[in-house]
């Protein structure tokens, strides 16, 4: 059963570290992304986007490596929480919006794959949260 | 997990910023930090209007914006009907003008991305955004 949550372990950080990279790649392109959320100005989201990604990949490494772990996956959930909430705030005012969530990779990723994906994404780091609280009260 | 890991995350918060300033170091020269638009790509009402009959401008709105409204002698061409409206700008289009976009309003990207792809795909130079879209340029009119 380890084996199998340290699989999810590698599953879930590798696609924060691969959705990182991507978009550690091209920050101004990530900050255009983050524009056409008209959520917050261009001065705060060009920031955020030279933060966020680093901020993924480490997340997504401390998954992997275990270091700094229940951390990791705590601040991935919120990524993850605040990511869903922009995608849906953004169809519920009508914005046609590329995610930005995978770089140039979810170009061609519509509205549901995008929330579907992010979905996953979720319910993968709540799981790894359980089981991290779970086996933690077992030792204690 | 005792207790919320909130130094594990105030951790990783900050480790963040080591690279993140690194490479906003490394691209300082390339990015607009207050606006989307480059002050050198961008002019106002006033800026426009002093170059006269040099200014090729264009209107990145979608049709039935254009429709109900323009500024006079603007040409239409959004992203919707891109290669359908390109050729009118093209023939309107000689070296020394200068060509200025807009769209509805400040937080609106449409002529962003419109300058864009005429700089990128069209191959054209001096091509500007508007400060402040048509709102500005219609009570600049008023």
């Amino acid at each position: 059963m380890n084996l199998f949550w340290r699989i999810v372990d590698f599953v879930v950080g590798g696609i924060f570290i691969y959705a990182g990279v991507l978009k550690a790649m091209e920050p101004i392109r990530f900050a255009s992304d983050i524009e056409n959320y008209h959520v917050i100005p261009w001065a705060l989201g060009v920031r955020l986007a030279f933060y966020l990604p680093w901020l993924e990949i480490l997340c997504g490494a401390a998954v992997i490596f275990r270091r700094l772990y229940a951390g990791g996956l705590v601040t991935l959930l919120a990524l993850t929480l605040v990511f869903i909430g922009a995608t849906i705030s953004a169809k519920v005012r009508g914005i046609d919006i590329t995610c930005g969530c995978f770089g140039y990779a979810s170009d061609n990723l519509g509205f549901i794959a995008h929330l579907a994906l992010n979905l996953i994404i979720l319910i993968g780091v709540v799981l790894l949260l359980r089981r991290t609280a779970v086996s933690t009260e077992a030792r204690s | 997990m005792r207790g919320f890991p909130t130094r594990q995350i105030l951790l990783l918060l900050v480790l963040a910023f080591v690279p993140a300033i690194g490479e906003a170091l490394y691209f300082r020269g390339r990015v607009s930090w207050q606006s989307p638009v480059p002050s050198s790509e961008r002019v106002t009402v006033e800026q426009a209007k002093s170059w006269g009959s040099r200014v090729l401008w264009i209107d990145a709105r979608p049709d039935r914006e254009f429709a109900h409204e323009h500024f006079r002698s603007a040409l239409s061409l959004n992203e919707d009907r891109w290669n359908e409206q390109l050729p009118d700008v093209l023939a309107a289009w000689s070296p020394e003008k200068l060509i200025v976009v807009y769209c509805s309003a400040e937080g609106c990207s449409a002529s962003r991305a419109v300058a864009e792809r005429l700089r990128k795909e069209a191959q054209l130079k001096n091509v500007f955004v508007l400060d402040g879209g048509w709102e500005a340029l219609r009570a600049a009119e008023r």
